[in-house]
């Protein structure tokens, strides 16, 4: 076993695009989940509707990458009408139910044949980057940095852009909250009778939050998107949602530092079980006597396995995360 | 920053670091993306033409020669063209895999032969399916009455069908609705205990040879026994901890996740057929063709519903369930041990759960998701139906599989889902409290 190769691989994951995706959408669901108390289960969506806003943009409508931003708001509000107009006003689980199945139709719209011409099917979208890559002032194919961070020139702007981001959604939303406005949203989630009393109107603030955080999302999406260079529907699928969730639960609800740390730690873990796995089962299946424990196929179900059990533990035994307040996290909105 | 020197151990790094992201975006994306590793290749296409006949009762299948198929992309560019052989195979090579749409020439089978199946002369391959270099595709034919359907009996079949995924919902749906009016949890697991029981069922039928007759039984108090280790293990636990709904729902949301994994672990991306009664052919009744099979099932689910709805209307037991879903304290202060009508209420959810996952595993094919494809039109049947009763989660149940098979008829049945969505968006909008729901429960 290398373990040289996989500790560098390791390290390597905490600032890698994926991190920096993570951390972005977890900003965003941090806001709804963590700040409002909105269950939001379809945050993969409004990754695609900023993906989608992107890829769309070249594509088909011929006009410049940055249109992809307006473009991908509106795709974003109109998503977050569809699933708040019927349940912001009911309990929290109806939002629940109601975001993970648009998440999964939404998916399943762009992924259609029917609709192939449009959204491209389950091949996706993959010739809009261009004018993104043109102003790359990095060499593509030459290796920049110091071990274990070493990045290709393609890769590198994508990392730098993307903690760039990271750093102006977390100094806005560390402003946001402590705002008046970031208090009343605290407060919705403490006690949303008492705000109503007070005379605000609980409707238009959840549905803000809604959609600012759908909004945070879309730039995830689009990371995403111009790193990979194509859009594809499957990586909108809902576990994303619960990823994402997950490294959110690990850095610690309500916290500004815990999204990003959590996304960062999220996938430290993650590479690091993925490597030792590959590891141990790249020559054959890993036996006991006669018992084979895991094979090369089965490794990212168990990885995804402890994803699911991780979430399960720190919701039971450590709700607050790492960063987080156990009197924040009273999570329970009914 | 920037290394000149050392150029091939730093691409040497870089590849691993490709790779590695490219597997963890392949993991990402869909959980089954290292079941279908990519071999490269050849692909192609493998048409096979079978003839069924009923020979005194039982199936037998016979090969048909000199049937033309042919193979375009999505768009209709032909890619390739064959006739069967001998053994009714027709090989089409293609280029990559990719999405293709295979199609029979009807008018190529002998005399007084149809599709058994009329909707399947074309059919769309997925690139997903191409789990090997060569992807089958098999079509059946016999002896047809009349070609081609006409409109209602389009309708006609679409309805059986729909009553028969409507009465697989309502037995999934009843348990998911009845631990919500006791409990207060919305359990997005419960698709897994679904999968539990067609799991199960596979395993006795397929791999032990047991007859699903015999098998059946045992899975639902196996499934049975699986709803009760949830709430044993987990959510008792947590309630006695103290933690929230809401913590506990997302409790139920990593359970999901973990659980669908080890399925995919122990079972595989592919999805797999029970041996019992497989291979079918189509009882004409009317203008429905159904299989024994599926008419079979259909009779038993509606048997096992009227009698969970008779259990819930008249027996003791029945009615505590009911008092307790209503209001918890008012129960516990009259005297109805609540946390035994819990323990019984999961019991029967799960093993409810379990016999739809046998159901739908005859029906279609068991696989690692093949509950939590249906979870989400659980959720709109009890919706609809109103959270937390179970009559609303049987009448949403059978309302949206009709719906959704209905749509079928004008909206691609990729896109079987939205239709779903749509009613359950409706709802929440008209009448959040569902048919039989209670407006005190929603705000």
């Amino acid at each position: 076993m290398d373990w040289n190769q996989i500790i560098q691989n390791t390290i390597r994951a905490c600032v890698g695009v994926d991190a920096i995706y993570f951390a972005v959408a977890a900003l965003g669901l941090n806001i709804q989940f963590g700040y409002t108390g909105l269950v939001n289960f379809g945050q993969a969506a409004f990754m695609a509707c900023g993906s989608y806003g992107l890829g769309m943009t070249a594509q088909y409508f011929g006009i410049g990458l940055w249109w992809g931003i307006p473009i991908g708001i509106l795709f974003v509000i109109i998503l977050a009408l569809i699933v708040g107009v019927p349940t912001l006003r009911l309990r929290a689980d109806y939002l629940a139910i109601v975001t993970i199945a648009t998440a999964e139709i939404v998916r399943l719209f762009v992924r259609s044949v029917k609709l192939r011409n449009i959204f491209g099917g389950t091949e996706g979208i993959s010739n809009f980057s261009r004018e993104y890559r043109e102003l790359n002032p990095f060499e593509p194919g030459k290796t920049y940095g110091f071990a274990p961070f070493q990045f290709s020139g393609y890769t590198l702007i994508t990392v730098l852009v993307g903690w760039t981001l990271v750093a102006i959604f977390s100094f806005l939303v560390w402003q946001l909250m402590r705002s008046p406005w970031g208090r009343v949203i605290k407060g919705i989630r403490e006690d949303e009778d008492a705000v109503r009393s007070l005379g605000k109107n609980v409707y238009a603030y959840k549905m803000q939050s809604l959609v600012i955080g759908g909004i945070i999302g879309m730039f995830a999406g689009m990371i995403l998107a111009l790193d990979r260079g194509s859009v594809q529907p499957d990586n909108y699928s809902r576990d994303v949602t619960f990823y994402i969730l997950t490294a959110l639960v690990l850095g610690g609800l309500a916290k500004v530092a815990g999204s990003v740390v959590g996304a960062m730690l999220f996938w430290v873990i993650f590479v690091f079980s993925d490597n030792v796995l590959r590891e141990l089962t790249r020559n054959g299946p890993l036996r006991f006597g006669d018992f084979t424990v895991i094979q090369s196929t089965q490794v990212g179900a168990v990885n995804y396995m402890f994803v699911g059990l991780g979430l399960m533990l720190l919701m039971t035994y450590r709700p607050q995360g790492l960063f987080g307040n156990r009197t924040e996290m009273a999570l329970d909105g009914r | 920053m920037l290394i000149q020197g050392r150029q091939s151990i730093s691409h040497f790094w870089l590849k691993v670091f490709l790779t590695l992201l490219c597997s963890c975006v392949a993991g990402i994306g869909f959980v089954s993306g290292s079941a279908k590793a990519a071999e490269d290749g050849e692909f192609s296409i493998i048409a096979s033409v079978q003839n069924q006949t009923l020979v005194s009762g039982s199936t037998s299948r016979a090969p048909l020669e000199g049937v033309a198929i042919k193979v375009t992309k999505v768009d209709g560019t032909l890619i390739g063209e064959a006739i069967t052989g001998a053994d009714g195979l027709g090989k089409v090579p293609v280029p990559s895999r990719d999405d293709y749409v295979i199609e029979i020439d009807i008018s190529t089978l002998p005399d007084g032969l149809v599709l058994i199946d009329a909707t399947k002369q074309k059919v769309f391959i997925n690139q997903d399916l191409f789990t090997t270099n060569n992807k089958r595709v098999t079509f059946f034919t016999g002896q047809g009455a009349e070609a081609g359907a006409s409109t209602i009996e389009r309708i006609l079949q679409r309805l059986s069908d729909g009553i028969r995924l409507g009465l697989i919902i309502a037995m999934c749906a009843v348990g998911l609705s009845l631990v919500f009016g006791t409990t207060g949890l919305t359990n997005f697991a419960h698709g897994e205990m679904v999968t539990f029981g067609g799991m199960i069922a596979f395993f006795l039928n397929v791999t032990l040879e047991i007859p699903i007759l015999i098998s059946g039984p045992v899975v639902i108090v196996l499934g049975g026994l699986f709803g009760l280790a949830f709430n044993w293990a987990i959510f008792a636990r947590l309630n006695k901890r103290g933690i929230g709904l809401i913590s506990q729902l997302v409790v139920t949301v990593g359970l999901s996740i973990m659980l669908r994994n080890i399925y995919l672990f122990k079972f595989g991306g592919r999805t797999k057929q029970l041996s019992s009664y497989s291979k079918q052919v189509n009882l004409e009744l009317g203008p429905i063709g159904i299989t024994p099979r599926d008419l079979t099932t259909a009779i038993l689910g509606i048997i096992i519903l009227v009698s969970t709805a008779l259990f819930l209307q008249r027996s003791r037991l029945g009615k505590a369930i009911r008092a307790v879903s209503d209001n918890v304290q008012l129960a516990s202060a009259t005297g109805i041990d609540t946390r035994k009508v819990i323990k019984i209420v999961w019991f029967a959810g799960g093993a409810l759960a379990a016999t739809g996952g046998i159901f739908r595993g005859l029906d279609e094919q068991v696989s690692f998701s093949m509950g939590s494809d249906l979870i989400f039109l659980m959720f709109a049947a009890i919706t609809l139906g109103g959270l937390g009763s179970a009559f609303g989660a049987l009448i949403g149940g059978i309302f949206i599989g009709i719906f959704v098979e209905m749509s079928s008829l004008y909206f691609p049945s990729e896109l079987k889902a939205a239709p779903a969505l749509f009613i359950l968006i409706v709802v929440l909008i008209v009448r959040p409290q569902g048919i039989l729901g209670k407006s005190q429960r929603v705000g």
